[in-house]
């Protein structure tokens, strides 16, 4: 099954390097033009200006009041999904595993619109435990039906696709029942959108999301003889029930607290590990780094693109990664249909 | 032949309970089932109530049993062409792309000009074949789990497209989840005419193909031993099943899970032979929306839900029961 994530392989430390410098660029680059482009579009001069408080030109609200926040939003999301998929994908060993296919994000959306329904005046800082509750319920519900059933790949990712309709289901009957179209339209959000995130989102989110990131980052060696099968890894020492639980509960709250602040951006967690592991190997400990920063890029250009391509309206970047992701899905699939039809 | 009269009779009472108590309820609460029979009654001047009736209530009860026949009816083709448990005009991505060609012909009416029907109809054909080639159904058998998971990406992909085309045109956002949920409350007379026309032809074209359909539950194999072609019937009864759900969301939105719960249970009741099980599936779809219809009167009074989400909630957890348990998966 981990035939794509050729588990094991060593890529030249040169060539890694490069591969690392190059993304690093890349995501500050696409940070700056972020940064730059919406309804007001901005230079790069002003844009650089405003947030190094240089001489100069500035536009200091909207840089650091306005458009700062959804950047650091996207940077932390972006990682934290893609670092949710790259461990899903380890430990159910299949390619097409993601949080969005196992029901993750719904859940954590169901969650999100369920407690606003009953508490809608429920301060912010509670979003992400709440939306980590409702990715957990669902994880645990599709893990254990497909437990129940015998652990088939297979079967899991069929459940997950169930239950994740089942608490769509649920957000879509939350969204329309909503009686004022002035409280419902902002849940539009819950499709995947950075519009209006403010730096009251991020404290309720970055330092959670950095601990839950580098715990995951310490994993990477258990994740690696995961990969190898039960039986090796617990022939070299692991306790394989608990490390999967650890390592399947950050994954689960990883994706659930993006979801609880950004909405569902379909495919991040799909699409981050699989080129991450085209470029740099399979590997946990290089792969896992190399997702994140592809997360971070994909979610950035998503959100960037979907403001720039036709201001002053904003395309949500859910939309967009799921324009993309949904072909590369299929993409994958195709690759993969041997180990699909054995 | 009693046991089978008395399901055709508990279907049919199904029905006639159902239908009522979606004429019954409703947004005014002195409008109900009354006015139904003094409209039938009364031919001279007609009172407010009345109209409400006439104009409001029948014509949404009428789209509702519609849509329902019409899903189900391709429920039932579609599980049988694709040999598929879990085939439907939702989990294959049909509905959704019947909904992107809708939208396309809606928003940009001098490119697309064959009309918002045919464009569903277009788009629905389009997606059930992606979802079916990417699924390897041109190469041989289909296994579940690729058909569903295709379905899923074809799915996403046509939803992310109009709503992606919607954003483009106006903020609507609320108003594209209301409609992508499948709502009938604004409909009318003259939005029955196309439906019933082919929910019409959809059940006399299938019940003339029911025999092949049966031949091909055996197998493409045994159905060529016999000397149908299945191909044939695949193409036919694929046209049949795209045309059916264009149709229908071109009127109602795209409503999940009816063309799968409604085969499902029919099948339990009236067995597997598609001459009987198509009529019953009729029925059966017409019950379960006119049910959905009613209670998304009811449950949150006086606002209304879309039905189509009414629909979902009924037919979600029955899918992941029938993911947990079915058998016929053998995964």
């Amino acid at each position: 099954m981990s035939s794509v994530v050729s588990r094991g392989t060593r890529a030249p430390s040169l060539r890694l390097a490069i591969i690392f410098t190059t993304l690093v660029i890349a995501v500050a680059m696409s940070s700056l033009w972020g940064l730059s482009v919406g309804a007001f579009p901005l230079s790069f001069q002003v844009v650089i200006n405003s947030l190094l408080d240089l001489d100069g030109p500035q536009q200091t609200y909207m840089v650091m009041v306005s458009r700062l926040p959804r950047l650091v939003l996207a940077l932390l999301c972006g990682a934290a999904l893609a670092i949710s998929g790259v461990i899903i994908q380890g430990i159910v060993r299949n390619p097409l595993a993601s949080p969005k296919i196992i029901g993750i994000n719904s859940g954590a959306a169901f969650a999100v619109c369920l407690l606003l329904a009953l508490l809608p005046q429920v301060a912010l800082v509670h979003m992400p435990l709440i939306a980590a509750l409702g990715g957990a319920l669902a994880a645990f519900l599709v893990l254990v039906g497909a437990q129940f059933r015998g652990v088939s790949p297979l079967r899991l990712a069929l459940v997950g696709v169930a239950v994740g309709m089942l608490f769509d289901s649920g957000v879509d009957f939350y969204l329309v029942a909503n009686h004022s179209p002035e409280q419902a339209a902002p849940m539009v959000w819950l499709t995947g959108s950075l519009w209006a995130r403010s730096w009251e989102h991020v404290d309720a989110v970055w330092a959670l999301l950095c601990v839950l990131i580098i715990v995951g980052y310490g994993l990477t060696h258990q994740l690696d003889l995961i990969g190898l099968g039960d039986d090796m890894a617990t022939s070299l020492g692991q306790r394989v029930a608990l490390t999967r639980l650890l390592l399947l509960g950050i994954a689960t709250l990883l994706a659930s607290i993006s979801v609880g602040v950004v909405g569902v951006l379909g495919f991040v967690g799909l699409m981050a590990p699989h080129m991450a592991a085209q470029l740099v190997g399979g590997r946990a400990r290089v792969q896992l780094p190399c997702a994140a920063l592809l997360g971070m890029l994909l979610v950035i250009l998503a959100d960037a693109v979907g403001r720039a391509i036709a201001p002053p309206i904003e395309v949500s970047a859910g939309v967009l990664t799921a324009l993309f992701g949904a072909p590369f899905f299929v993409l994958l699939m195709l690759k993969n249909r041997g180990d699909l039809q054995q | 032949m009693a046991r089978a009269s008395i399901k055709l009779l508990v279907l049919l009472g199904a029905l006639l309970a159902t239908a009522v108590l979606s004429l019954h309820v409703g947004g005014r609460a002195d409008v109900g089932i009354s006015q139904f029979f003094s409209l039938l009654s009364n031919s001279g001047e007609r009172t407010l109530q009345e109209l409400v009736m006439l104009d409001i209530r029948m014509p949404r009860t009428v789209v509702a049993i519609l849509t329902g026949i019409n899903l189900a009816i391709a429920g039932v083709i579609l599980q049988a062409i694709t040999r598929n448990a879990l085939a439907s005009p939702s989990i294959l991505g049909i509905n959704q792309g019947a909904a992107l060609g809708m939208t396309l012909a809606v928003l940009l009416p001098s490119v697309f000009v064959v009309g918002v029907e045919a464009m569903a109809i277009i788009g629905a054909l389009l997606a059930g074949t992606l979802t079916f080639g990417f699924s390897g159904g041109f190469r041989g058998s289909i296994r579940p789990l690729p058909l569903v998971l295709s379905g899923v990406a074809v799915g996403a992909f046509s939803f992310a497209m109009v709503r992606f085309t919607f954003t483009l045109d106006d903020e609507v956002a609320r108003d594209v989840i209301l409609w992508t949920t499948g709502d009938i409350s604004g409909v009318r007379w003259h939005d029955t005419t196309a439906l019933s026309l082919w929910a019409f032809g959809g059940i006399l074209a299938a019940m003339l193909i029911a025999h092949k359909l049966n031949l091909l539950a055996m197998g493409e194999a045994a159905a060529q031993g016999v000397g149908a072609d299945p191909r044939k019937t695949l193409l036919i009864g694929a046209v049949i099943a795209a045309g059916l759900t264009g149709v229908s969301v071109a009127t109602a939105g795209p409503m999940a899970f009816v063309g799968l719960v409604v085969p499902h249970l029919c099948r339990i009741v009236v067995g597997a032979d598609h001459r009987r099980l198509l009529p019953a599936a009729a029925v059966g779809g017409a019950v379960l929306l006119l049910f959905a219809d009613g209670l998304s009167k009811l449950v949150v009074a006086p606002e209304e839900v879309p039905v189509g989400v009414i629909a979902a909630l009924i037919g979600a957890p029955y899918f992941v029961y029938q993911a947990l348990f079915s058998k016929e998966l053998d995964l």
